[in-house]
């Protein structure tokens, strides 16, 4: 389809905010001039860079995507607003970066330092090429006094919309370990985003509970494990009643399991209750009042089941709209928004967006943008 | 139908896939060595721009733990989300009766790659 005809199409009468789309360097070194020189020879060390175990048999990132030359989609942000949020007509897109598996480093030290040199190259780069972009800054939490350090070092930044951890981790989030991500994210106003990464890789658990899967194919149907024991853990610790402001979206997880979680979260409770005396309401409220889940990668059963499972979850409250652009997986705007009912594809596209990030709007059409 | 004159014989290397507008639909041209396929340059499932994928062999149909390569230079992969297209017959894979992408035929006539449309 050419770019003309898909954007007189994507021309729903309300905007679209793109919870997740991917940024990322020509070259690690672009990283050197934010980082110290005591880091650089990490950055062109094989498999020292980052942990990855994993083979694929489509590349991570759409080579259909490339800016040319043999760059990697996603590093050249004059390409990507033409490419990506011109043709779809997108209102905002939230950068999620490419550091997915920081967290999962054996040095706390060198990655931290490697998050906040990605997080100043963002803002550098990436930022003012366009006003449409948002950034997330990603912390590695092996240090979570670090990842606050960071968080409150370009929290105010008026770009910064969020703080980035991934879905791997050595502990479930909800232990109070973390709790110095969550007050810094608090102190400066910022949503939480868990978006997957790092899961099964350098010093986290295994890709599954019960192992490492022989496959990607395999990885990836049952990657939602990790966002699930992420959600379980924030509520049954507590977190939302501790840090009542928290706010927390769950990024590329996909949907589908959530009124699975939440039904056996809500019986568990009527017996449980007196193991998590802390917990006032029913595990499911917490989850619609203080969690947002993207829709990449959608679901694809028949359209109906789709819609009732939605409704299961309260899409018109909890559920974002994302692409995941310029993955492999990505998710074109009009593929997912075509299939829902007008009233819930407005609360998805925009408006749920809107009011998380407490973005600042003027009407549609006005071109109003203060954030 | 009516025949379109795509290219020049040779202006497609071996082993390659080019994208032409031929009246008004953009279709990918492939070239095996010994024929020309042509091909819709959109994958049924998100309208990606299919023929900008690999073309590639792929894993025959095997026991559990047997791995057999095959088709080698007969399958389109799309670049997003890795749907596998017979270029033959534009049909997909996993899903066959479904999900097809049009194939056109073509003939070589003075040297040039003729498509029907």
């Amino acid at each position: 389809m050419n770019s003309d005809k898909m954007k007189k199409q994507s021309k729903f009468n309300h905007g679209i905010i793109d919870c997740d789309v991917h940024q990322g360097v020509k070259s690690y070194e672009d990283l050197k001039p934010y980082m110290p020189r005591v880091w650089w020879d990490r950055l062109n060390a094989y498999n020292a860079t980052l942990p990855f175990l994993l083979y694929r048999p489509i590349s991570l990132e759409r080579s259909d995507a490339s800016p040319g030359n043999e760059l990697p989609a996603g590093s050249d942000p004059g390409f990507a607003k033409v490419d990506f949020l011109d043709r779809y007509s997108i209102d905002r897109a939230i950068l999620t970066g490419n550091l997915l598996s920081v967290s999962a480093h054996n040095n706390p030290d060198y990655a931290a330092s490697l998050a906040s040199a990605f997080n100043d190259y963002t803002l550098d780069t990436w930022i003012p090429s366009d006003d449409r972009w948002l950034a997330s800054i990603v912390v590695a939490t092996q240090d979570p006094l670090l990842a606050a350090q960071e968080i409150d070092r370009l929290g105010s930044h008026p770009k910064v919309v969020q703080v980035l951890l991934t879905s791997g981790s050595r502990e479930p989030y909800g232990q109070r370990r973390y709790y110095p991500i969550y007050e810094a994210a608090v102190r400066n106003n910022l949503v939480i985003a868990i978006h997957g990464g790092g899961e099964g890789d350098g010093i986290n658990p295994p890709t599954t509970a019960v192992g490492y899967p022989t496959t990607n194919f395999e990885r990836h149907n049952i990657l939602a494990i990790h966002h699930m024991s992420q959600l379980n853990s924030l509520v049954c610790e507590g977190v939302f009643e501790t840090f009542p402001t928290l706010k927390v979206v769950f990024v590329e997880g996909g949907l589908a399991w959530l009124p699975h979680l939440m039904w056996r979260m809500d019986k568990n409770f009527r017996g449980m209750r007196s193991e998590v005396p802390w917990l006032q309401r029913k595990p499911s409220e917490y989850i619609i009042e203080h969690c947002r889940f993207t829709t990449q990668p959608i679901e694809e059963p028949d359209n109906q089941e789709l819609i009732q499972m939605l409704r299961m979850m309260r899409a018109e409250k909890t559920v974002l709209f994302s692409t995941d652009y310029p993955h492999w997986d990505n998710d074109s705007p009009l593929f997912v928004l075509n299939k829902l009912p007008e009233e819930m594809r407005r609360r998805v596209a925009y408006e749920n967006a809107v009011e998380l990030y407490q973005f600042n709007v003027n009407p549609i059409g006005a071109g109003g943008n203060s954030r | 139908m009516i025949k379109y004159d795509a290219a020049e014989v040779g202006e497609i290397e071996t082993g390659k896939c080019k994208i032409f507008n031929i009246n008004g639909r953009s279709i990918g041209v492939y070239y095996n060595g010994e024929n020309y396929f042509a091909i819709r340059n959109v994958c049924p499932h998100q309208q990606a721009e299919l023929c900008k994928g690999k073309i590639s062999g792929t894993t025959l149909a095997s026991k559990p733990h047997e791995y057999i390569y095959g088709k080698d230079g007969e399958i389109l992969i799309c670049p997003w989300h890795g749907w596998e297209f017979e270029i033959k017959t534009g049909q997909s894979l996993v899903d066959p009766d479904r999900y097809k992408v049009k194939v056109y035929d073509v003939s070589i006539e003075n040297n040039r790659i003729m498509v029907y449309m």
